[in-house]
């Protein structure tokens, strides 16, 4: 089921989740948001290990959360993220929004 | 800072010797440091050890009904058990409920509490864990890191310099401090390709004075605060501890071996016991995380109540010398 969404706020889209794990990415991780595209990949590419990947959940379900009511992340779907696309599409799919 | 009462938030399910230990170390703390004190833990398991079953007042017992057991999974378990005993330590310390946090559980749990809660502090990829190490005749020399980050980036690295040499400024004032890069031998070009790139990382870093050696733990006037990965600084660490442990077995031993041997204790042993108080980890008080947005102190698995007053000795320490401002003000704004 979608979360609940703030009728005030509107709904995020795809653009709006990708630049948020961006932001919150490059704070984690210490590095400039421009490395963060949407082909790269957690591991390889930006060095993320599982705590960094927990620490932006976290975030997202902070910042997001205050916008969609009920917006958790379940720890099983993180194995299948590899990407920061992989992410912004899992976000999209939470939200119940077209991707 | 003002040397108003502080509040530690103490993990009461945390160790060995949970709650029982950690109950009584907290009792003693509000007695003996006159601190507050709130205990975070099952309550019928933490009532069961106070006297009479009433708390003092400055003693708060705070019902929670999840406990992060030692082989959780660390990040894994804060998550899902937000009602854990660390957990909510950790939010205290967050809400500012409390100025530090004291868990003597699972080391993992709490370093990720901590991050998890607290955050880190801006420019500081990872927190690492800053241990004393004692040196006789001395202040003690810090290492860093223990064990928080096992798999660290050369950056990261200095980093931990950087917060080893302001802790070591906060808590023993000393004015500059120099940093050795642990490795298999002092020359430059020694050790594997992170120390080599550490090494040529911290060149222009203050107090530098490059690779020390294991040998040179314990040793006066070789380098005031020791950076390493979490990895070979936990294995440094537990090797020391054990060897201090073996050694003071086979001192003990040989006084009791022959009766002149037995003779001669009765005058050095109770000589020997009050040096040995230097190195007794449950007199030192516990290791602090450095790099998150407030103080937490990791105090051993095996605390005893005796071990949670020393923790809560630094803790207060740590408060009053505003290590996490210090840190904030200085290692996040350096180059």
């Amino acid at each position: 089921m979608p979360a609940e969404t703030h009728v005030e706020q509107g709904p995020l889209g795809p653009d709006e989740i990708l630049g948020l794990i961006r932001e919150r990415l490059s704070e984690i991780l210490e590095i400039d948001e421009t490395t963060i595209t949407r082909e790269a990949t957690f591991a390889d590419d930006l060095g993320a290990d599982s705590l960094a990947l927990i620490e932006l959940v976290e975030a997202l379900e902070e910042d997001i959360g205050e916008r969609t009511v009920g917006f958790t992340v379940d720890d099983e779907d993180l194995a299948d993220l590899h990407t920061v696309g992989d992410a912004v599409d899992y976000v999209v799919a939470r939200l119940g929004q077209p991707g | 800072m003002s040397d108003s009462p502080i509040t530690i938030a103490i993990d009461a399910m945390g160790g060995d010797n949970a709650p029982g230990e950690i109950v009584a170390g907290a009792l003693d703390a509000v007695a003996e440091l006159g601190v507050r004190v709130e205990l975070y833990g099952q309550l019928e398991a933490i009532l069961e050890h106070v006297p009479g079953g009433i708390a003092p007042p400055d003693l708060e017992v705070i019902d929670c009904r999840e406990v992060v057991a030692m082989d959780d999974e660390p990040a894994a378990a804060v998550r899902r058990k937000k009602d854990s005993s660390v957990v909510r330590c950790a939010q205290a310390v967050r809400e500012g409920r409390a100025e530090v946090m004291i868990s003597a559980g699972n080391t993992g749990a709490a370093m990720a509490a901590a991050l998890l809660r607290m955050g880190r502090i801006p420019g500081i990829a990872r927190p690492a864990i800053a241990v004393p190490v004692p040196v006789p005749g001395h202040h003690p020399q810090v290492l860093i890191d223990a064990g928080a980050t096992v798999d660290a980036a050369p950056e990261w690295l200095v980093q931990f310099a950087r917060m080893g040499r302001e802790y070591a400024r906060a808590r023993w004032r000393i004015e500059q401090p120099s940093i050795g890069l642990l490795s298999n031998g002092e020359e430059e070009g020694k050790g594997d390709e992170l120390r080599k790139t550490v090494f040529d990382l911290l060149r222009k870093e203050a107090g530098f004075v490059g690779n020390v050696e294991a040998s040179d733990f314990m040793q006066p006037n070789r380098a005031d605060v020791i950076v390493t990965d979490g990895f070979t600084g936990n294995v440094a660490l537990k090797a020391l501890e054990s060897a201090l442990r073996s050694l003071a077995g086979l001192v003990f031993h040989t006084l009791e071996s022959t009766e002149e041997a037995r003779a001669a204790s009765r005058v050095v042993l109770p000589l020997l016991l009050e040096a040995a108080e230097a190195y007794d980890p449950d007199l030192t008080g516990g290791a602090v995380l450095l790099g998150v947005k407030g103080m937490c102190v990791i105090s051993h698995g095996s605390s005893s109540s005796r071990a949670i007053v020393s923790a809560a000795r630094v803790a207060r320490e740590c408060v009053r010398a505003d290590v996490v401002q210090r840190l904030r003000e200085t290692v996040s704004h350096a180059g």
